[in-house]
């Protein structure tokens, strides 16, 4: 929802009207995307497993987008309802982190002069909107934080909301997507068993050569050659998984790479970085993929 | 006067003597005719007085009267009667010392005066005198001077001979021996010295002398050959240089020299003048600095040109004025600076400093594990692969030349270390070791099956490659060939696929290029092979071929190129190797006298084959033209190194098969004899040492090194021993139970104060896991203190922090306090502005604490508790034996009963209540000990990993704590600090317990020292707390206030007077740090 005045530049969506304008760019790697439309419309929550930077924001996106139906607002709080009908189902994004709390996404009471307010929280919102939920990270919430969800995500469908003792009944096209790299977490934050298994999961992996040269090619505009080193250079530093690296070079960075190759960076510095300097601190092994970087560009 | 008087004269005189010695009196008769003749009468009659007068002197002085008339005939000639006379009178005054003196100087006058001009007889009898003291034995020294007088005057002038007095005069002092001994060595040493270094030389003995008597029997020995090492014109200002340091220095004189003349030894002759010019410039600041920088010389000039030594020298020198310990450390390469300035000026690149970069690199490049060697372990393996610079790989590591110096600046220098390892790594990349005999290729069609029914049919072999390689009668061709191309498609590939990599390739393939022979210089065959490495390389203007046969190579090469296609398997190299080899059997291998036409050939297009009848009409010219030679192998590609399929191949498929047979029980499927059959035939494989007579017994070994290989990697068994013995708590040999890893090796600098710098890697700390003993004593140590457990464990049990703990009065929280609602709400009523703190929200706070405990094992913890005490307690005995022999006695059978406590077993007790409480707490914690002996052997024991989980084994390995050696602390600190630095917690602590300040074999200028090793562990404490870890340091040393203030200055640190309180100070302690 574009709010606009005639001062203020930037535009501003309440969380559950913000829906995507344009189609993103997305190249399906499997069979993610049917997978995907299967689950929503059998309402099975969806467990998105990647490395980082492997485009499972761009996928949820992408499928937003995709799983086209008519918009409907719902009137709340903040009484702005009007809205034309997008494209594309509401996508309500939420980053956890470990003081995410349960009020944090179910809601809370606010002071307001002599009175208090209830105030939805944007999980609340979402299975108002019947909008996707995306939970990012979703091991680095609270252990009770986590358990909230359960609710929702099996027949039930709903969210109890125990301080203003209601049910909430998620709307069709309610789904619960969240996210989980499985890589650099240590035990302790691990998804609890009763929680992980009350969702499908789809796992991605680093794209293809030549498919992240695509990604590559059309996400940084460069030429075909270019796109195609940088892919390269990606392929080449995830070998160095676990051996001097946590995680491998996501394609985002590899992007970036490109990107400012495109504005001129010569591309062993762009690479430097975007790449090098981006994935360690670790001279040795920065030297290494510095060595990699200059065997592969001119 | 008349002769007749003469004779009555000569015969009175005679009469006179004849008393002293019938002897004196013959030697007077016979001298007396030459004396006659040359001599006035009167001059006679004095000359024979002279003689009387001699033999009169004393009882034994017609012995110095008998030479006095013997030398006459000769000396009377050289120096005229009236110096003779003078002459005398010198044998005079020696005969009032001793006429033994005044006769060897007689003796050794005819000899010696020729040496000598008149003026300086008298400095000459001088020398002789100087060296007489009144005692028979410097009296039987100064004759030998005497007697050798004409051999050292013949080598040297008056004054050296001076010089060289001295020289025997102050080792008299200390040994008439050893003076003897010098004295009459000097002529055979001196003998091999050009005349203008003996002065030098002479003149460096006399500082010898004084400085380093000892060593005199030495310099004269081996000097002379040290010299030699030196270049002719700079030894003398060698020697002063030296002699001018020992002069400074006051000692190790003839260790400067040996030092320095060795170092310069090593070096180019032409640079002496210029490298003893910069080592002058360093003896004016401190000469001990100049003889460092002379000794490290051979190892400077490894790494970097002599050109750039003044840089060096310069940056040296400037330390030097700031500090003289510093310079000289720097000198002595010995400080962190000093390796600095020698990285930054070398363009040497070393192996070692790399390997873990182009270790990541390949593994980038291959996506699989690759190791990265030196190329002199491959050899040593012994399993096909002889000593060689050369890069190679064995499928699962790449071999690389330990260091690289070719180029002018380092990283060109590492450019050849990335071509090497690209070049192997593409090997493995691009599949030359997957080679299937079965699998089609994407360029050529398949002739090798073709080939192997025509041949028979397949025949038994191990691999693939091998059963390839049958399909050719010569192997070694076909090898060569198989090489070539292979070679020329993964560097084809790699040009490809690395395009930055490129111009680096072109610059080592260009100098390649320029190494390689000229191809019409060889035999034919050999020149075709040779033009296909030629064109590999991309040197098509060097290519040469006889014009008659050109159709065959533009064939030849055409399949070449063929090979160099992007979609080129190492199949198609294969069908390219059956294709070349048919061509390559109908080129001759013979040198031509007939003047053929050698052609240049230009890269063009691939040409149809030539057809045969022109060819056969060629080679039966050429055939009649020339002796066929036998074939010999191409000269190898530097940056291609070894590349050995058949090996490769053959060690996979072992290591795949010890695989398959660990996990199915099935019986091996390759037996020795195939494997020796293999070995027969195959080209690849040359071994060490193979002499013709024990060939079965070294391919035995070989057999036996291969299958060594294949297994899984078990590192030998190399522990630290002293005499003979394996260190207490270390498993002995045949012990049963595991083998004991190699240790994880350490490398760790350490701080030099005098320096004010590092010591760059001094230290080598091995890592162990102590081995284990009995768990009993964890249990009995808990029966034992089962109070202090439960206590502690009481008091641990609190720091144990909520998880969640409520925090109220927020401005924003998790939700409203209801209290604090209604008191706000209140307010507001009353008219108040109360602050709207009216939340409360729940805080995660975790306790994250990891510690390292580390226990001193020295020798010293051995000693007992009591023995403290006795020694303040043994003054009651006083003198009476009887009291303090019964004392002794029933204390010896208390022992008996209970024996006495160690320092150890304190600090074993207090492990066992620390595991207790911290399991209680849940902290991460190690437990490590540590001793050693000298810097290369900082013995580290691991009792329990920080990551480790505490169980049955480490309740044994406690058990097996005892004292060990010396204390070095601060690499055990360092390393110590390592583990916890990789160790992810808030609070780190570095928990030192010991008994007693730091000490060891080389910590400190000697081993009364403290000061040195004070102030290492006192940086090293320092470095941890520089990490964010907290130190604390914990000593049962009574007396360790004193260099405890020292040592840890703003750590914290504590001493435990009373030393069985150790148990439940310790834990206090700890509870204390982390509360």
């Amino acid at each position: 929802m574009e709010v606009q005045s005639e001062r203020t530049e930037y535009r501003q969506y309440a969380i559950e009207e913000y829906v995507l304008s344009e189609e993103p760019f997305y190249l399906p790697l499997k069979d993610e995307v049917e997978l995907f439309t299967a689950a929503f419309h059998q309402n099975i929550p969806v467990l998105l497993k990647g490395p980082t930077g492997c485009g499972k924001t761009r996928f949820i996106e992408y499928m937003a987008y995709r799983l086209d139906r008519p918009l409907t607002i719902v009137k709340d709080v903040t009484g702005q309802s009007e809205g034309s009908a997008n494209h594309g189902l509401p996508l309500v994004t939420v980053a956890c982190h470990e003081d995410l709390t349960a009020s944090d996404l179910v809601g809370r009471y606010l002071l307001e002069g002599e009175s208090t307010r209830w105030i939805d929280g944007p999980l609340t919102r979402a299975v108002k909107a019947g909008a996707i939920c995306y939970l990012d990270e979703i091991v680095e919430a609270r252990k009770d934080t986590t358990v909230l969800i359960h609710p929702l995500t099996d027949h039930r469908r709903i969210l109890p909301v125990e301080k203003l003792g209601q049910i909430v009944e998620a709307r069709d096209g309610f789904l619960l997507v969240i996210s989980y790299n499985p890589g650099y977490q240590s035990a302790l934050k691990d998804l609890k068993h009763s929680t992980r298994q009350r969702f499908m999961a789809i796992e991605f992996g680093y794209p293809s050569r030549e498919l992240e040269a695509r990604i590559i090619q059309h996400e940084a505009d460069v030429p075909d050659s270019l796109a195609t080193d940088l892919a390269k250079l990606g392929e080449k530093v995830r070998h160095l998984k676990e051996h001097g690296l946590a995680e491998g070079v996501s394609t985002r960075l590899l992007i970036y790479a490109g990107r400012l190759v495109q504005k001129g960076i010569p591309p062993r510095r762009a690479c430097q970085v975007a790449v090098v300097w981006a994935l360690t601190d670790d001279h040795e092994v920065q030297r290494s993929i510095e060595e990699v970087v200059s065997s592969i560009f001119e | 006067m008349s002769r007749s008087s003469i004779r009555r004269l000569v015969g009175r005189f005679e009469k006179e003597l004849a008393p002293f010695s019938t002897a004196l009196a013959a030697e007077f008769r016979s001298s007396a005719e030459v004396a006659c003749d040359l001599l006035e009468p009167e001059e006679v009659a004095l000359w024979a007085e002279d003689g009387l007068e001699l033999a009169r002197r004393s009882w034994r002085s017609w012995e110095a009267a008998s030479e006095y008339f013997r030398a006459t005939p000769q000396v009377l000639p050289l120096i005229g009667f009236v110096t003779m006379r003078q002459w005398v009178q010198r044998g005079h005054d020696l005969v009032e010392q001793s006429s033994s003196l005044a006769a060897a100087y007689f003796r050794a006058s005819p000899d010696t005066l020729p040496h000598l001009s008149l003026s300086q007889i008298d400095d000459w009898v001088i020398l002789g005198q100087h060296l007489y003291k009144g005692t028979w034995r410097s009296a039987s020294l100064a004759v030998q001077f005497f007697d050798m007088s004409p051999a050292l005057l013949s080598q040297l002038s008056l004054d050296e001979v001076r010089a060289l007095v001295r020289f025997v005069d102050v080792l008299a002092e200390r040994s008439y021996d050893l003076a003897a001994h010098c004295l009459s060595a000097t002529p055979t040493s001196l003998a091999p010295l050009p005349p203008q270094d003996r002065e030098a030389f002479i003149r460096f003995a006399e500082i010898l002398a004084y400085t380093g008597w000892a060593d005199a029997r030495s310099y004269l020995e081996k000097g002379p050959g040290l010299l030699s090492q030196i270049q002719a014109s700079q030894r003398p200002r060698f020697l002063n240089l030296t002699r001018e340091v020992a002069r400074q220095e006051g000692r190790q004189a003839f260790t400067f020299f040996t030092e320095g003349a060795r170092a310069l030894g090593q070096l180019e002759g032409d640079d002496h003048p210029y490298l003893l010019s910069l080592a002058e410039d360093l003896a004016s600041r401190s000469p001990v600095a100049a003889m460092e920088f002379l000794k490290s010389l051979p190892q400077v000039l490894v790494r970097i040109s002599v050109d750039d030594l003044h840089h060096l020298h310069a940056f040296g020198l400037a330390l030097l004025e700031a500090s003289i310990e510093g310079g000289k450390a720097f000198f002595r390469l010995q400080s962190s600076k000093s390796d600095e300035v020698l990285e930054s000026l070398s363009s040497r690149v070393e192996l070692s400093r790399v390997a873990e970069i182009l270790r990541m690199y390949c593994k980038a490049l291959t996506g699989s594990n690759v190791a990265i060697h030196s190329a002199d372990a491959l050899a040593e393996k012994n399993i096909g692969w002889v000593a060689s610079e050369r890069p190679s790989t064995e499928g699962t590591a790449i071999y690389l030349p330990p260091a690289v110096d070719e180029y002018q600046d380092k990283a060109q220098s590492f450019g050849v270390y990335k071509v090497y390892s690209t070049h192997q790594a593409g090997h493995l990349e691009f599949g030359s070791f997957d080679f299937l005999f079965e699998r089609p290729g994407h360029i050529f069609p398949d002739e090798r099956h073709q080939l192997e029914e025509k041949r028979g049919g397949p025949k038994k072999a191990l691999t693939d490659i091998e059963r390839f390689f049958d399909l050719f009668d010569d192997r070694r061709l076909a090898s060569d060939l198989f090489a070539v191309v292979e070679d020329a498609r993964v560097d084809r590939l790699v040009a490809q696929e690395y395009c930055g990599i490129r111009s680096i390739y072109r610059r080592i393939q260009d100098r390649e290029l320029e190494k390689r022979p000229q191809p019409e210089d060889l035999p034919l065959r050999q020149a075709f092979l040779e033009n296909l490495i030629l064109a590999s390389l991309e040197g098509f203007q060097r290519m040469r071929w006889p014009v008659t046969m050109l159709g065959l190579m533009r064939n030849a090469l055409g399949l070449l190129r063929g090979v160099q296609q992007p979609q080129a398997t190492v199949e198609d190299s294969a069908e390219a190797t059956v294709r070349l080899y048919s061509l390559a059997q109908k080129v001759p291998n013979i040198v031509s006298d007939l003047e053929r036409e050698w052609q240049r050939l230009e890269e063009e297009g691939a040409e149809l084959p030539q057809d045969m009848d022109s060819l056969s009409q060629a080679l039966t010219q050429l055939m009649q033209s020339g002796q066929e030679q036998s074939y010999e192998s191409p000269q190898p590609v530097e940056f291609r190194g070894e590349f050995k399929p058949e090996l490769v191949q053959l060690l996979m498929r072992l290591r795949q098969e010890k695989e398959t047979r660990q996990t199915q029980a099935s019986p091996p499927a390759l037996s020795p004899e195939q494997l020796q059959q293999l070995m027969d035939k195959s080209v690849e494989i040359t071994l060490n040492e193979m002499a013709e007579g024990d060939l079965a017994e070294s391919s035995a070994l070989f057999l036996a090194n291969l299958l060594k290989e294949t297994t899984p990697q078990r590192p030998e068994k190399r522990l630290p021993y002293h005499d003979g013995q394996p260190p207490l708590g270390m498993p002995r040999e045949g012990e049963e139970g595991e083998l004991t890893c190699e240790p994880n090796y350490s490398y760790y600098d350490e701080w030099d104060f005098r320096a004010s710098d590092y010591k760059p890697r001094w230290c080598r700390v091995a890592e162990y896991s102590l081995s284990e003993g009995e768990a009993q004593f964890f249990e009995q140590t808990l029966t034992k203190h089962s109070s202090l457990v439960s206590q502690t464990r009481r008091q641990f049990e609190l720091l144990r922090p909520e998880m969640f703990r409520k925090i109220k009065r927020l401005l924003d929280g998790e939700e409203f306090d209801l209290d604090s609602v209604v008191d706000f709400l209140v307010e507001r009523h009353s008219g108040h502005q109360p602050p709207g703190k009216v939340y409360w929200r729940r805080n995660k706070v975790e306790r994250d604490v990891a510690v390292a405990f580390l226990l001193d094992m020295s020798a010293s913890t051995d000693e007992e508790i009591m023995k403290h005490e006795r020694r303040y307690g043994q003054d009651d005995f006083d003198d009476d034996p009887r009291r303090y022999f019964s004392w002794w006695m029933s204390r010896r059978a208390q022992d008996m009963l209970t024996p006495p406590k160690r320092i150890i077993d304190l600090e074993k007790e207090s492990t066992v209540l620390l595991i207790k409480a911290l399991e209680t707490i849940g902290d991460s914690y190690g437990i490590y000990g540590f001793s050693g002996y000298g810097r290369e052997n900082v013995e580290f024991y691991v009792i329990k990993d920080l990551e480790e989980p505490f169980g049955q084994r480490i309740k044994q390995r406690i058990d097996k704590i005892a004292p060990v050696r010396s204390t070095r602390m601060g690499p055990a600190i360092r390393h110590a600090t390592a583990k916890l630095d990789a160790h992810d917690a808030k609070v780190r602590i570095l928990f030192l317990v010991s008994d007693g300040r730091p000490q060891d074999h080389g910590y400190g200028r000697d081993r009364t020292e403290k000061e040195y090793a004070i102030h290492d562990t006192h940086v090293a404490l320092l470095e941890a707390k520089r990490k964010g870890i907290v130190p604390f340091c914990l000593t049962v040393d009574r007396y360790g206030h004193d260099y405890l203030k020292q040592m840890c200055d703003d750590i914290g640190y504590a001493v435990v007077a009373d030393i069985e309180a150790l148990p439940s100070r310790i834990t206090t302690l700890y509870r204390r740090l982390t509360e």
